[in-house]
């Protein structure tokens, strides 16, 4: 069946769409364990559907600044994906990568955004690389953008992209283990409705009919 | 959209690309503030009528006035419409701008004054206003707090 919108997914495709979830976030952390030069264990990611607000929720409220990286889908595959990069997550980069930790977002300065940029940019390529392999895709990424500001805003964004299809937004949440530390990660895929159709056609759970 | 009389700030929370809008009737002080994400209702039965410019400001107009307002007395206020991500190349992104524009059209359309707007740039916004003093406040990261 063709869907209009996330809240219409069937069980399967749900499950289709987690273990996509998994396997991206797991290769997105053996790509961030080269980057930092440590090893990075992931727990079970939680994939969710989600309503925009509460969504909202899940990642702490609509104020709190954050950093997040976005990088735009096209070609068989047309969406939007987002790295939420919370405190803890960014002080592991910054930690690993240039012995210095921060207190305040206001304190990134030019080379200390150049590299979380880098590093949510190959997070996310691994992630839909992963992704294409699985579901035989030809998807081509935009460079990758950076933002320090609200995260009720950063999440907005693809809502407000394709907020014109469905209301509801997929997240992908799991914590990444490193220094024995638990670090979230926070991903969000955002495919438009077509491409989600495309893509569960593709992996077998969706007849198209 | 929230609706308040005299008394109770309406705020509304991280302002991207969407907009706040406030509408106001100083005379009997009653205040709506409505979040807007898209620039035009195009859903077949026009349902979610908040989350769009048109329907929203129109719906909204209609609720005040049946609240006692007068359509010739009610003013606007509004921010938002930045552009969250600097995205070389295609047009994502500039869903701020076409909100910012759908908006200024829609409140002249019904014949509402827009008397002051911070709206565009790239931070986003947290927007607050007082039904007792018809004020509007916005809140940003890194931007002193604005008044107007």
């Amino acid at each position: 069946m063709t869907i209009k919108s996330y809240d219409e997914l069937s069980s399967l495709e749900l499950d289709t769409l987690k273990e996509i979830g998994s396997i991206g976030t797991g290769n997105a952390a053996t790509s961030l364990s080269a980057l930092i030069g440590k090893p990075v264990r992931i727990q079970q990611p939680e994939v969710r559907i989600m309503e925009y607000n509460e969504a909202i929720e899940w990642i702490g409220g609509p104020e709190p600044i954050t950093a997040g990286v976005l990088v735009g889908m096209s070609g068989q595959l047309s969406g939007i994906m987002l790295s939420v990069q919370q405190l803890d997550f960014v002080n592991l980069v910054l930690e690993s990568m240039m012995e210095r930790t921060i207190k305040d977002y206001m304190e990134l300065g030019e080379i200390e955004r150049s590299a979380l940029t880098e590093v949510g940019n190959i997070m996310i390529s691994t992630f839909i690389n992963a992704l294409s392999g699985l579901a035989d895709l030809d998807i081509k990424l935009t460079v990758p953008a950076f933002t320090v500001d609200m995260q009720g805003a950063i999440m907005a964004v693809p809502m407000a992209e394709y907020g014109g299809q469905s209301n509801y937004i997929m997240t992908i949440g799991g914590n990444f283990i490193c220094n024995g530390k638990e670090i979230p990660c926070r991903l969000l895929l955002s495919p438009d409705i077509r491409s989600l159709n495309f893509l569960l056609r593709k992996l077998g759970v969706n007849s198209g009919e | 959209m929230k609706m308040a009389q005299g008394s109770g700030m309406l705020i509304t929370y991280a302002l991207g690309s969407c907009i706040g809008i406030c509408l106001y009737d100083q005379r009997i002080k009653l205040a709506s503030l409505i979040h807007i994400m898209l620039p035009l209702n195009m859903e077949p039965g026009r349902k979610n009528t908040m989350k769009y410019a048109d329907t929203g400001i129109r719906e909204t107009l209609k609720l005040m006035e049946s609240k006692g307002a007068s359509r010739s007395r009610i003013t606007a206020k509004i921010a938002g419409g930045a552009k969250m991500f600097e995205i070389s190349g295609g047009n994502l992104g500039n869903i701020g701008q076409r909100n910012i524009e759908s908006v200024r059209m829609h409140l002249k359309r019904e014949g509402i004054q827009l008397l002051k707007e911070d709206v565009g740039g790239s931070v986003a916004r947290t927007l607050l206003f007082d039904p007792a003093t018809g004020m509007a406040c916005v809140r940003s990261y890194g931007r002193p707090e604005m008044i107007f």
